[in-house]
């Protein structure tokens, strides 16, 4: 518990106080510099046009950790929304919200993220808006699933009969109730944000270059995989520990939860 | 079951209807002007204004959303996918082509993955706890934080790049299609151990496996007909989301080693703004994804009698 509690910290000061360790500007090209291995001058070395490797790994954890962060959040407020709506608010209001959660998740969510993002135009707006419309479908089951269940729990019938109206018994009732199993579910949509970003920057249809962004890097770098190889490792290590970290907290969340509902 | 089948199928029609209209409402609002581009493609580089307005008019696109919905699902519901708004020519025979080559692939990536998953599994739940688990438990979990197309890139880095055993770009011979399939199969075994594990811990788990132990009933015997069928109901469901893998997982992994299958001509249809052949690309892969997973739900309904219809 103590070490994932530190992996979250390491993560969060990555993003938070990366760009600031940064030795060089990660936007300054250095064409005679290019290329460079790792050595003492540039860490990690420098990319084909002379930009400090480790300087664009440091800011483009803002991008990657920073946009999963707010993608995985406006996916938790939409879902957690549509959820409650399907759970309180009657049975055909029930079915036409589980309906349009079903068409969403008609599509492999990567594969619609690529075509929303594509269509509409690359771009961070485009990619934010393709990864949020294809991520708030679990977050709205779950919310649904354990808002059914609460309908017939004495307190919540209490609540109802003492007059209290449903926006205020989601607000005190659900709410409360929901949050340990969507937390769950976000690190689960977290890490796929992460990924989801460094792939659609993979395929150019994310963030955009000269923004330093992990899977931007990485097409980048495919190009000169032959003369600097190393230049390859170093965007999907980091994509790789994040998520990693991300899905750890995520099982130590889970196990948590799953041992409480046991005591309870 | 009948009543069950009936509902399951009504939902997928409304399903598929909401996707259909998702996928249109989409290109309806992208940027730029589709008549335009349908325009430009019949006739090069100048379009007379009369020339636009007819496009407009075939198409559907000058009387409102519903009509060019219907202009569009109309000829879809035959099996006619229309034509490229860049070539001209019909999209279908192209898709079936790209099909073509995308097939082989997930197959062959879903069995490298079930190839290692399942003896992986069986290994690591011998004894849960031990070393050989944790070890699996571990390597998966990595395996699972590894994106695809960085794995196929280390892949061609180490197998084509330094060691030069294996073609990288392109499907000219039978050899190309091994490290896709390999890149694929490795995502695929990632996920599959995790859950088949914990399926085979939770089956064991159940509280009539003592009761029927105590009956005398042989050791081998629990495994093939308590434990084995119990593991299986969320495996079937892992079809689904490992199908989902499959396809995102082609997309990104074609485009890598240059192979010319569903991927590369999605992606090539994006960039080219051939929204005729998005869509179908689209239209395609929710079909599929909806009849796989009715295809799951009633499996599940028939294994697994104990779940409910309301939350099926």
């Amino acid at each position: 518990m103590r070490s994932v509690l530190v992996l979250v910290a390491v993560l969060i000061a990555l993003a938070g106080i990366g760009p600031m360790l940064a030795p060089y500007d990660p936007a300054m090209i250095d064409i005679p510099n290019r290329l460079a291995p790792p050595g003492a001058q540039w860490p990690l070395g420098t990319d084909a046009l002379g930009r400090d490797i480790l300087s664009r790994l440091l800011h483009g954890a803002r991008w990657s950790l920073g946009l999963a962060f707010v993608i995985s959040v406006i996916g938790l407020v939409i879902g957690t929304l549509m959820g409650l709506l399907a759970a309180l608010g009657g049975r055909l209001m029930d079915w036409t919200v589980m309906r349009t959660t079903d068409t969403f998740l008609a599509f492999p969510d990567l594969v619609a993220a690529v075509v929303i993002a594509g269509v509409l135009g690359a771009g961070t707006s485009s990619l934010v808006f393709a990864l949020t419309v294809t991520g708030w479908m679990r977050y709205a089951r779950v919310a649904r699933g354990i808002g059914l269940s609460l309908h017939t729990r004495g307190y919540v019938v209490q609540a109802r009969l003492a007059g209290l109206s449903p926006l205020a018994i989601a607000r005190w009732h659900y709410v409360p109730s929901l949050m340990p199993s969507l937390t769950v579910v976000w690190t689960g949509m977290f890490a796929r944000a992460i990924l989801g970003i460094s792939a659609l920057g993979f395929l150019g249809f994310g963030v955009q270059p000269p923004l330093p962004e992990w899977g931007t890097m990485l097409l980048d770098a495919r190009l000169h995989m032959r003369s600097t190889p190393l230049q390859m490792i170093w965007p999907g290590l980091a994509v790789v520990a994040c998520v990693l970290s991300i899905n750890l907290v995520g099982d130590v969340l889970r196990d948590a939860l799953a041992k409480q509902d046991d005591t309870a | 079951m009948i009543h069950f089948t009936l509902t399951l199928l009504l939902r997928a029609t409304v399903v598929l209807t909401g996707a259909a209209l998702a996928t249109f409402s989409l290109l309806w609002h992208a940027p730029g002007d589709p008549a335009l581009a349908i325009a430009l493609a019949r006739y090069d580089a100048q379009v007379p204004a009369e020339v636009l307005e007819q496009v407009r008019a075939e198409t559907g696109l000058d009387a409102g959303f519903w009509t060019a919905f219907k202009t569009w699902i109309t000829p879809l519901l035959m099996g006619d996918f229309g034509q490229s708004s860049v070539t001209g020519r019909d999209v279908w025979p192209d898709l079936f082509t790209a099909m073509s080559y995308t097939l082989p692939l997930a197959l062959l990536g879903l069995c490298i993955g079930v190839g290692i998953a399942v003896p992986l599994a069986l290994l690591a739940t011998r004894r849960p706890g031990g070393w050989l688990d944790r070890g699996a438990v571990a390597v998966a979990s990595i395996g699972a934080a590894i994106p695809a197309y960085w794995l196929g890139l280390l892949l061609i880095l180490l197998f084509a790049v330094q060691l030069g055993w294996l073609p990288a770009m392109g499907a000219r011979t039978p050899a190309h299609i091994v490290l896709p399939a390999l890149t694929l199969g490795l995502g695929v075994a990632a996920s599959l151990t995790r859950i088949l594990r914990s399926g085979i811990l939770e089956a064991r788990g159940q509280p009539f496996l003592p009761a029927l132990r105590r009956r005398g009933v042989g050791a081998a015997a629990i495994e093939r007909s308590h434990v084995a069928p119990h593991a299986a109901v969320p495996v079937i469901t892992v079809f689904g989301l490992e199908l989902a893998f499959l396809l995102e997982g082609a997309v990104i992994i074609e485009v890598i080693f240059a192979r010319p299958g569903l991927g590369s001509f999605l992606v090539g249809a994006i960039s080219a703004r051939d929204f005729p052949k998005v869509q179908a690309v689209v239209i395609l892969t929710a079909i599929l994804f909806v009849l796989v997973n009715l295809a799951i739900d009633i499996a599940y309904r028939a294994l697994d009698p104990r779940i409910g219809e309301r939350d099926a």
